[in-house]
């Protein structure tokens, strides 16, 4: 079941500018797909992947900071985070805000989830 | 006597002030906003983005600084969440009664 959650969150992200959908949607749907394994199959089957999940929603963060600043150096206007094809700047900002709010949901619920199994 | 007094006090407020939010919310958005010059704007030049879901223009293009902002947010409530929680936990590590 969950590979076809996770492909479906792709697509919302990828496909955000063309089809309803985008980056927060992307995100949260892949964290759906990713928290099913780990309700179901508990926390050892999902430790490998969530412990250097943290440092995506970091890096996420700053590459946008980033973004934004290069906005600013090319586009030369306050904060226009265009790169020369402006769609590309969309796609791309829609990738990196998914696998961000992706990143920060599994923190999260990964976190809770290790509360044991009554969170007092 | 008193502790509970200024105990139902509060509750009292606090119904009061969430009733408040819920019928601001009820009548926020029912004023009739489609001729708005912002609207106009959006809808007139939103294929310069490039994008096809305007609500996707409008959230990463339009505005985009809003987002970054969200993003902030988002980043900054997690980051504390999982900060302060680790200093919760601690205690039931070393035995202590975890909150």
């Amino acid at each position: 079941m969950t590979p076809f959650i996770l492909m479906y969150g792709i697509y919302l992200m990828l496909f955000g500018p063309v089809s309803p959908g985008g980056g927060f949607q992307g995100g949260v749907v892949l964290a759906s797909g990713v928290i099913l394994v780990l309700v179901t199959h508990g926390r050892t089957k999902v430790k490998k992947l969530t412990n250097h999940v943290e440092s995506f929603d970091t890096i996420g963060t700053s590459l946008i900071l980033l973004f934004g600043i290069l906005g600013i150096l090319i586009g030369g206007s306050f904060f226009v985070n265009l790169t020369p094809y402006r769609m590309t700047s969309l796609v791309f900002l829609d990738i990196v805000v998914g696998i961000k709010v992706f990143a920060g949901v599994v923190v999260l619920s990964v976190f809770f989830f290790e509360q044991g199994v009554d969170p007092c | 006597m008193k502790e509970n007094v200024f105990k139902r006090v509060f509750t009292a407020l606090l119904v009061v002030f969430i009733c408040l939010m819920f019928l601001t919310g009820m009548n926020l958005g029912h004023e009739d906003k489609s001729d708005s010059p912002l609207t106009e704007f959006y809808l007139e030049n939103y294929e310069e983005t490039g994008a096809i879901n305007l609500v996707e223009a409008i959230l990463f293009d339009f505005r985009g600084y809003d987002t970054f902002g969200e993003l902030l947010v988002l980043y900054i409530a997690i980051a504390g969440i999982i900060i302060l929680g680790k200093e919760i936990i601690k205690p039931k590590d070393e035995g202590g009664e975890g909150s």
